[in-house]
């Protein structure tokens, strides 16, 4: 029997002129682990809206067809009122926090949906232990890092022991072990899971059946074996993990050297240990490890964004800096003033810049007006722009589909090979790059070993 | 000591520099107040001193200069339009130095409260208007969240080679901090509506009960703030 159903559905978002999603119809049963793919801004964070009550109650727009979620037909029933029996993690983890310390988090929903008291902390300390938590239980949920902050998100959602988890990008902010660690949690839950994911493999690896959507209209709807021929044949570029070759030129001059750095934050442990490192022009290093290592530390010394406790850095040109979520920090309040502010106010060549990501079409639109893949393409606009010398992008390819994670990566390459050096700080192991720098965990940090 | 107990004596610490009139009781409650918030590890600390600290520097700064009081003149400057003659008594230095003690006392209760504190236990121990309460919980966590976010505003702009120095520099992140904030505002309400905030029957995790010590800190917050009217 289906637990969750949905029926010609169509939305539009108030103050919208075209719908989010159109005429969208499945039924989950029972255990399912459904991956939701598709581009960014298809339509797959509605449709989890849709699922959690949130379209239409939270979002004003226009609502057709319907979606019966646990026998509750979420047009009369209210987000507040599916809570428990639907949990949902959002893309952000740190917009979603209210609590101070990080228990008190988990215990929020329990609180809310009415959990008897004497169960509230048993269940909270279950939920943090499944999901590898339980040592960040006394922390303040402000210093956490975003990776440690997911998992704290994922623990409120389990500890409701829903029977639908809505999973909006959850491993987002996780290195590739953890980010399957987290999955396989979450697939042994036993709950019904509707998982929105960008690494697609990822999702593959634990769901049963596949929704692909694109311009808002469903077009698969598959058990993964199946779904995965389909998108072999149609969607190739969501078929597998991209393998990405880098074609740059042969490396020559040094554009960046790093001698010995040493960096810690505050009164904590250093983050960096006598780590070394050079790029060259022409070519594209990448920073990898898992969570703490110390990557994006390592890429803003680079950018000189940040200066060494101990060590030397020396930068032959100038450098860029593309900081992780670059969405989230626009200045300006038009889309070329934002470009344009790294070149002097120079609006010709900020055009330019736009026309190259493909948003020449916004120059007069506010930043905050686009759409969160729109954004990253303008923070890169706004880097490339300037044409520096060493370009260092921290995690570029966090949220981005596998469309664009291909054209993100052309583009680099290009770069690259107009003989400029880039240095990725990145998760991702499929980008291109000449050499790839592996940083160990926070705790047995002692030098830069290159991997690759 | 319970959050609550804690709370208490901070409050009564501010609203007694507040009712003081001596200087020297104000200067030692600051004091006091200034160790306490030093115990603190958190890596806001140095924001929040400043944010409590530099406000009080800028009142005695002022102060004398915008008031007419006293008749011991220190130093007479031009005359200004709307303000008058810029001069400088005694008497007005002392106001200033009173009224700045008292502002950065207040400030430095709001930095213990904000940084030692768990203010979801305040929140839980909060029997009505506990909206406004989670509302005040919720403001309290903006600052080191917007915080993050300027400094993060800053880095990207550096990052395109745009430096952001002395005050003009910053106060153009001011906008575009905000703003981020209201996003942010908005995806917290989805986030609570989703989970089941608002919902009638919620329940509250057990806590642990008040000790002595928590009851004792209590009266010493009435002793303190009735002391701060007849004596200090």
């Amino acid at each position: 029997m289906a637990l969750t159903r949905v029926d010609q559905l169509s939305f539009t978002y108030g103050g919208a002129t075209a719908p989010a999603v159109t005429d969208i119809s499945f039924e989950l049963a029972e255990g399912e682990v459904v991956a939701l793919l598709g581009p960014s801004g298809s339509g797959k964070s509605t449709i989890l809206r849709a699922l959690a009550g949130l379209v239409p109650h939270f979002h004003g727009g226009t609502f057709r067809g319907c979606a019966v979620v646990d026998g509750r037909d979420t047009r009369t029933a209210r987000p507040a009122d599916l809570a428990g029996s639907v949990a949902t993690v959002f893309q952000d983890p740190e917009d979603q926090v209210v609590m101070t310390i990080a228990r008190n988090e988990v215990a929020f929903g329990l609180e809310n949906v009415g959990v008897r008291p004497d169960e509230i902390w048993p269940r909270v300390e279950r939920a943090l232990a499944e999901v590898g938590a339980r040592h960040l239980a006394l922390r303040r949920t402000t210093e956490l890092s975003g990776g440690e902050l997911q998992r704290v998100c994922l623990a409120g959602a389990l500890a409701l022991r829903p029977t639908l988890l809505l999973l909006d990008e959850p491993t987002s902010q996780l290195d590739p072990d953890a980010a399957h660690v987290f999955l396989e949690r979450v697939a042994a839950t036993g709950a019904n899971v509707v998982l929105s994911e960008q690494r697609v493999a990822r999702a593959l690896s634990v769901a049963t059946r596949v929704l692909f959507v694109e311009d808002g209209r469903l077009l698969l709807d598959a058990p993964t074996d199946a779904a995965r021929e389909w998108l072999a044949a149609h969607r190739p570029l969501y078929a597998e993990d991209m393998l990405f070759t880098d074609k740059a030129t042969v490396p020559s001059d040094p554009v960046a050297t790093l001698e010995e750095l040493w960096f810690s934050y505050a009164d904590r442990d250093p983050v960096l240990r006598g780590v070394s490192l050079e790029v060259r022009r022409g070519e594209i290093v990448t920073l990898e490890g898992p969570n703490g290592s110390g990557k994006s530390t390592l890429a803003k010394l680079a950018a000189g964004l940040l200066d060494p406790q101990r060590g030397v850095v020396r930068r032959f040109g100038r450098a860029g800096y593309l900081s992780q979520d670059p969405g989230r920090y626009l200045a300006c309040e038009r889309v070329v003033d934002e470009v344009a502010l790294g070149v002097g106010g120079d609006a010709a060549r900020a055009l330019r810049a736009l026309d190259e990501v493909g948003l020449g079409w916004a120059a007069k639109r506010h930043p905050r007006d686009l759409s969160s893949g729109e954004r990253e393409r303008l923070g890169l606009a706004a880097v490339l722009v300037g044409e520096p010398d060493l370009l260092v992008l921290d995690e570029p390819t966090r949220g981005v589909d596998p469309e664009r994670k291909a054209e993100l990566a052309h583009s680099i390459v290009r770069y690259a090979a107009s003989g400029r050096g880039v240095l990725l700080a990145t998760h991702d192991r499929s980008f291109p790059a000449a050499r790839r720098v592996s940083l160990g965990g926070p705790r047995e940090l002692g030098e830069a070993r290159v991997a690759a | 000591m319970r959050p609550g107990a804690a709370a208490a004596l901070l409050a009564a610490l501010a609203a007694a520099a507040l009712l003081a009139d001596r200087l020297a009781s104000v200067a030692a409650i600051a004091a006091l107040l200034l160790v306490v918030c030093l115990l603190a590890r958190s890596p806001q600390r140095r924001m929040y001193l400043l944010g409590a600290i530099v406000p009080g520097l800028a009142l005695f700064v002022l102060w004398p200069l915008l008031s007419v009081e006293g008749f011991q003149v220190l130093w007479s400057g031009p005359s200004v339009p709307v303000i008058g003659t810029l001069d400088v008594t005694v008497e007005e230095l002392w106001g200033a130095a009173l009224n700045a003690a008292r502002l950065i006392a207040v400030g430095l209760a709001f930095t213990a409260y904000a940084l030692l504190l768990d203010h979801d236990e305040l929140l839980a121990g909060v029997s009505v208007a506990r909206r406004s309460a989670l509302a005040a919980a919720l403001a309290t966590r903006l600052v080191p969240t917007l915080q993050r976010d300027a400094l993060g505003l800053a880095e990207a702009v550096r990052g395109r080679g745009v430096a952001v120095e002395g005050l003009r520099g910053h106060a153009r992140l001011l906008s575009p901090v905000v703003a981020g904030s209201l996003e942010r505002a908005l995806n917290l309400a989805e986030a609570m509506e989703a989970r089941g905030f608002g919902r009638a029957g919620a329940t509250r995790a057990p806590r642990p009960p008040w000790r002595g010590v928590d009851r004792l800190a209590l009266g010493v917050a009435v002793a303190v703030v009735v002391a701060g009217v007849l004596w200090l």
